[in-house]
């Protein structure tokens, strides 16, 4: 089995977050969870969230679009890498314009590494996720602006 | 050692993993879909990885992106819950090659016991009585008409790859059983994908009185009783309960002694349910074997104080079981009632939508296993039940009356459910005296106006 290489992986999103850190025995180290608004981690007694599911995101975790901005998300779960191989220049970075079949990135699940295409046109204006780290599907992985 | 679970499941069973892993220091990974974020599970496990869109195929199926998500997380084993991909055996094959432990069965065990024709003949082998009938698929209308004579009507057509209580029909005589035979095999191949289909007899007015076992990998099984589930509404379990009102004590022996048998036929290890069909003069018949963790297992634990997915997990970690046969001993009465987000006095409609006041009852013999809360939008895309209350005392008349008093405690506003039905049922003569069979449900909507019910 693949163990993952990474040391210290943090994603955030609206409403979520999650970090998890890992010493370079493999042995994970401090792990902490917190959402909006605070949640208590495990040592505490649960308490449910407040009333705001009825505006739960019932599509992805996705915050206020701001004009002109859109994002390439992940399609699946893996590790992410940004260049066809260690050696290479990456597929993309900030100011590389993309269309719809411009590979952006390499993510790899399960031994496989699967070119992912933009799947829109834009100007990358953030690269939002780091070489080598775990990504969740429905993951922001790049920032365009669209004329 | 088994030090990081993958959940690979939602709802009010996710819930019931995340803490019993809470109670051995296991850490948890919740899995979970778009439409899941604001689920209580995900919230206290101690990570979580989106891994779809809302519906189940584009997540809680997606074995490959499961399977993703424990490797990048670096998890120890994961536990399959029920539903979903409980009992796939390419998926527990997957964690097997992967290295990852599958918490349930091997799944050899699960392919033998997934397909009923080879289930049956595995445990007639094992001296386990099952119901008479065609021995594996029919291969021809022909042929099917000749055993169900032989058999002797009525008898019930069944497809092989079914299960969950879908893919049946009950034929009285020759001209019925043509035209049910192929309404069979077509609604067979639609749902399963698989047409073929088997005959047998019909036990008329059966209970479906279930066993829980408990296997480790080396070589102990045990049985821990029984659940009476004979309260079913289009074969979907409404109520459980343990012990049987009809079971002997004899009569549990004989068949707590053939369940075992046939979990050893199987080669099974960790938790499981041998489902008996018995008739009034109490014979019994083995139907099928449940390879998971059921949705009533917590009736068992309230009986036998054993506490099954700390058992589960404990088994999927090499050790041994810790007790035997004659240490099981049954106290109390417990009482299951499954509440769903159903509308019972329209033909239960599915209810989605978002529960304002959540109130759940308590007190002394109270159980309520339930991730819902004050604020939480049901997602429409997935089962409707929202979670179970389980009633115990120390005898069945005191379960069932503790079980009216928390039923009629229990809010949930803004959504319609089932309780009001459970109420009735509570309150019922036939129910209270114990001579519910499988026909019971049937009966009792008949004679109750709906309204009783909103």
């Amino acid at each position: 089995m693949k163990r993952s290489e990474l040391s210290e992986f943090e994603v955030e999103e609206e409403g979520f977050k999650l970090k998890i850190k890992r010493d370079i025995n493999g042995v994970p180290s401090a792990i902490s969870r917190g959402s909006n608004p605070p949640f208590p981690l495990a040592e505490s007694a649960p308490v449910p969230p407040p009333p705001q599911a009825a505006t739960a995101p019932a599509t992805s975790l996705a915050g206020a679009e701001e004009l002109g901005i859109t994002y390439i998300k992940s399609p699946m779960v893996g590790t992410f890498y940004s260049a066809p191989s260690p050696e290479s220049k990456p597929f993309a970075t900030v100011g590389t314009k993309v269309t719809e079949n411009t590979p952006v990135c390499i993510i790899e699940a399960m031994k496989i590494m699967n070119e992912i295409q933009a799947e829109t046109k834009g100007t990358v204006v953030e690269i939002l996720v780091e070489n080598g780290q775990p990504v969740e599907y429905g993951q922001r992985l790049f920032k365009l602006k669209q004329d | 050692m088994i030090q990081k679970i993958l959940i690979a499941n939602r709802g009010e069973i996710a819930l019931r993993i995340v803490r019993a892993c809470r109670e051995l220091g296991i850490k948890t990974l919740a899995v979970y879909s778009e439409a899941d974020v604001q689920s209580l599970h995900v919230q206290l496990a101690d990570e979580a990885i989106c891994i779809g869109g809302p519906k189940s195929a584009d997540s809680y199926l997606r074995a490959d992106r499961i399977i993703s998500a424990a490797e990048i997380a670096d998890v120890d084993a994961i536990h399959p819950g029920y539903g979903f991909l409980s009992e796939n055996a390419k998926f527990a094959e997957q964690c097997e090659s992967c290295n990852i432990k599958f918490i349930g069965p091997k799944s050899k065990s699960i392919r033998m016991m997934g397909d009923k024709s080879i289930a049956k003949e595995t445990v007639k082998k094992a001296g386990v009585p099952i119901v008479p009938g065609s021995d594996g698929p029919v291969e021809s209308e022909a042929e099917a008409v000749k055993i169900a004579r032989k058999i002797g009507y009525p008898v019930i057509i069944k497809a092989v790859a079914g299960g969950g209580g879908r893919g049946m029909r009950i034929a009285h005589n020759d001209v019925s059983f043509a035209k049910e035979y192929h309404v069979a095999r077509n609604e067979a191949e639609k749902a399963f994908g698989n047409g073929a289909v088997y005959v047998e007899k019909y036990i008329e007015k059966p209970r479906h009185i279930e066993f829980q076992v408990l296997a480790d990998a080396h070589g102990k099984v045990v049985h821990l009783g029984e659940r009476d589930c004979s309260v079913q509404r289009r074969h979907q379990k409404l109520i459980e309960e343990a012990p049987s009102p009809f079971l002997t004590s004899d009569l549990r022996k004989k068949m707590g002694k053939a369940a075992v048998r046939a979990a050893e036929a199987a080669e099974y290890e960790n938790a499981g349910t041998i489902e008996f069909l018995v008739d009034a003069k109490g014979n019994y018949y083995f139907i099928e074997m449940n390879t998971r963790i059921q949705v009533e297992h917590p009736v068992t634990e309230e009986v036998t104080g054993i506490d099954l997915i700390k058992q589960q997990i404990r088994v999927a970690n090499g050790e041994k079981l810790d007790f035997d046969q004659g240490d099981v001993t049954f106290n109390r009465h417990a009482i299951e009632c499954r509440i769903n987000a159903e509308d019972p006095a329209r033909n239960f409609v599915p209810s989605p939508g978002t529960i304002g006041l959540y109130y759940a009852p308590g007190g002394h013999g109270v159980r309520v296993d339930s991730h819902v809360y004050s604020g939480y939008s049901i997602p429409p895309y997935y089962d409707s039940m929202i979670g179970k209350l389980i009633c115990y005392g120390s005898t069945r008349k005191i379960a069932l009356e503790r079980a009216y008093r928390a039923l009629s405690e229990y809010l949930v506003r803004g959504i319609k459910t089932t309780i009001p039905l459970h109420k009735a049922i509570m309150a019922d003569p036939i129910f209270i005296e114990g001579k519910a069979t499988t026909a019971y449900m049937e009966e009792f909507m008949g004679r109750t106006p709906p309204d009783l019910f909103s």
